[in-house]
């Protein structure tokens, strides 16, 4: 109904066309775009970062504070993140407002509905999503042919560490996105699928959510060989915290001295520059050359 | 309740004291026993206490010599199993000398502000990022208390305002303070990046993970010291639940004596949250299902809530780490939804008693 609706106030005959400018997000709800946006606010760093990483760059009329990679994107006006403002919104004229499911407000969304503000919402589950997610802004924005190139670097960067890792024997990863209490990585997060993809396992496989409250003392009986912690300014974990760690001396990781760090823009961010993450992650798991000593120190 | 508030002058004789203060004693250990057994990962006792034996005839008390089931036996488990007994049995104790003290039965340690004071403070040192430990000093904790004691000189000095300390003012400013101090903290998870507010929040909801042993050294001399003072007091507490112009009367100078056990419970309060973050309920329920079963003689309901109250944290943890292992959910959750429902069964079943 709205499709053809809008299909008439646009003057585009609703057949051919329609269903290639129509496009559903992740909570099933369909937008029709009649055509490319070019005012996009962006409510997740992620999705800034894809945006400038298939030039569209200049359609982001907003972001969140938390956008700071490509540093243009710094420069855009900001919105807020779990909490942007509906005016400010609102005032920046978007056609289009791009937001993660996690911090979506429910009643935020009806409103932007009723000014007939399309949303769409991107859910981040798997390492799958972050490539549909690539080619679905590709196409929405008429940049599939960078959309497609962006996606297939990526692709090839993950299959070429993941064919380098592979065969290596398997390391016990601990992921520690906060560390009192600690949370961590479960099944159902793509920050989880890319541990495994680099020949990693996580000790919180048995986990049934995607961003666990892990018990201490599964910590301890699985016995990490490798403590991952993100680290930055605005997200990651303090120094003295990861010092804190080194109090459990029977874990794998604390004996051979195995505390790595991994800027956490890289890899808690589903976007294009997960690649770079992921070849952290992976010297990190494996370091290169392979025979180096039991400490486990890069070279 | 209005009832039991009167039976104050019942006679409590020390052999009825004495047993059901050693039989609570009793099931304490047994609940705290019972409670180490279970976790999230399987400790077979059989291998640990060859080990821990061991340990104790050598000295070599170090985590190589106990392994891995001993350390998360004694220094992961134990040490939270302790400090949620020492974490229930203290607010229960806050809770029970609040309630007298303002003579309202929803006086509890969390209407005054303290506790988000020190939640603040917390929160505040957690977005900052200065982490929860700095040079051995446990940063967090050191925060979370400064913030309770700020909470709790503004309230002092709102209410005190001709000198004493009217009851009315003092819960008037601890709601209203306790608004600002939520409120303030509302504004610290909203501006943080959403993966570092998340954990915020979760500590907020109440977590146990003891920060060791040392740290359970000074918590439990904080609640020993507090505990013994409001003792001392029970027979005066007694009095005051009767009204203050009756304890002015016999000669008790209630100004004071509510100031300094004010400033007591206000400091236990925070050393508590600042350690275990806000794990409501326990502090405003425990007492009154105690008083209920007990009568509310403060030289029995004391130390008794004290022993329920740890008895049911530890219980109420004791879930909230197993149901979901290897997650675990904040053990506040477990506390309202377990002890909710407990207490209005209890209050059905006392009414229908005394009908």
């Amino acid at each position: 109904m709205k499709r053809r609706q809008q299909g008439i106030l646009t003057g585009m005959p609703f057949m051919a066309h329609v269903s290639s400018r129509s496009f559903v997000d992740d909570m099933g709800r369909k937008i029709y775009l009649a055509k490319a946006p070019t005012r996009i606010v962006s409510l997740a760093p992620s999705v800034t970062e894809t945006l400038f990483a298939i030039g569209a760059g200049s359609q982001v009329v907003g972001v969140t504070q938390f956008c700071d990679f490509p540093p243009e994107a710094a420069q855009k006006p900001k919105v807020g993140y779990a909490n942007p403002n509906l005016e400010s919104l609102v005032a920046l004229q978007p056609d289009l407002i791009i937001t993660p499911q996690q911090f979506l407000k429910l009643d935020l969304l009806g409103k932007l509905e009723q000014l007939k503000i399309p949303v769409f919402i991107l859910a981040d589950r798997s390492v799958e999503d972050i490539f549909s997610h690539i080619q679905t802004l590709g196409r929405m924005l008429d940049r599939s042919t960078e959309a497609v190139a962006l996606g297939m670097d990526l692709r090839q960067e993950i299959a070429r560490l993941k064919a380098r890792t592979q065969g290596q024997p398997p390391v016990r990863v601990l992921y520690v996105l906060n560390s009192q209490p600690l949370i961590t990585v479960g099944p159902g997060s793509f920050i989880d699928q890319l541990i495994g993809l680099v020949g990693g396992v996580n000790v919180a496989a048995k986990s049934a959510t995607p961003y666990p409250r892990l018990s201490m003392e599964v910590v301890l009986q699985e016995d990490p060989e490798v403590l991952v912690f993100p680290i930055g300014k605005a997200e990651g974990i303090s120094e003295s915290e990861q010092q804190a760690w080194r109090q459990w001396t029977t874990l794998t990781a604390v004996k051979q001295g195995r505390l790595r760090q991994i800027p956490a823009d890289l890899l808690n961010r589903p976007g294009p520059r997960i690649g770079k993450g992921l070849e952290l992650l992976a010297d990190i798991l494996h370091p290169s050359p392979p025979a180096s000593p039991a400490t486990g120190e890069r070279p | 309740m209005r009832g039991q508030w009167q039976r104050t002058g019942a006679i409590l004789s020390s052999r009825r004291w004495g047993l059901i203060l050693s039989g609570l004693l009793l099931a304490s250990l047994g609940v705290v026993l019972l409670c180490s057994r279970f976790g999230a990962a399987l400790v077979p006792w059989g291998d640990v206490f060859p080990a821990l034996v061991h340990a104790l005839k050598t000295g070599e008390w170090d985590q190589s010599s106990i392994g891995t089931s001993g350390v998360i036996l004694m220094q992961v488990r134990l040490p939270r199993v302790l400090m949620g007994f020492l974490v229930g049995g203290s607010l229960a104790a806050v809770g029970v000398t609040l309630q007298a003290l303002l003579r309202n039965p929803l006086a509890d340690p969390y209407v005054l502000g303290v506790s988000s004071g020190a939640a603040l403070g917390a929160a505040v040192t957690m977005l900052l990022g200065i982490g929860t430990t700095m040079a051995l000093l446990p940063v967090l904790p050191l925060c979370g208390f400064a913030g309770g004691l700020l909470a709790l000189v503004v309230i002092y000095r709102l209410a005190q305002s001709q000198g004493r300390l009217p009851i009315h003012s003092l819960l008037l400013a601890g709601v209203i303070l306790n608004a600002i101090l939520t409120a303030l903290i509302m504004f610290i998870t909203s501006i943080m990046e959403p993966n570092r507010s998340a954990g915020l929040m979760a500590w907020l909801m109440g977590s146990l993970i003891a920060p060791g042993y040392p740290a359970l050294g000074v918590l439990a001399g904080y609640a020993v010291f507090v505990l013994a003072i409001v003792m001392q007091k029970a027979q005066m507490l007694n009095v005051l639940t009767l009204g203050e112009e009756t304890a002015r009367s016999l000669g008790i100078d209630t100004e004071r004596m509510k100031k300094q056990l004010f400033v007591l419970t206000a400091l236990l309060t925070g050393a508590v949250v600042s350690v275990s973050g806000m794990i409501g309920f326990v502090g405003m329920v425990v007492p009154h299902a105690v008083r209920l079963v007990l009568g509310s003689d403060h030289r029995l309901l004391l130390p008794a809530s004290v022993l329920v109250g740890g008895m049911f944290l530890v219980a109420a943890d004791t879930i909230a780490r197993t149901l979901f292992a290897p997650a675990e959910i904040p053990v506040g959750i477990v506390t309202a939804l377990i002890g909710g429902p407990f207490f209005l069964y209890l209050l059905l079943w006392r009414k229908d008693r005394m009908l």
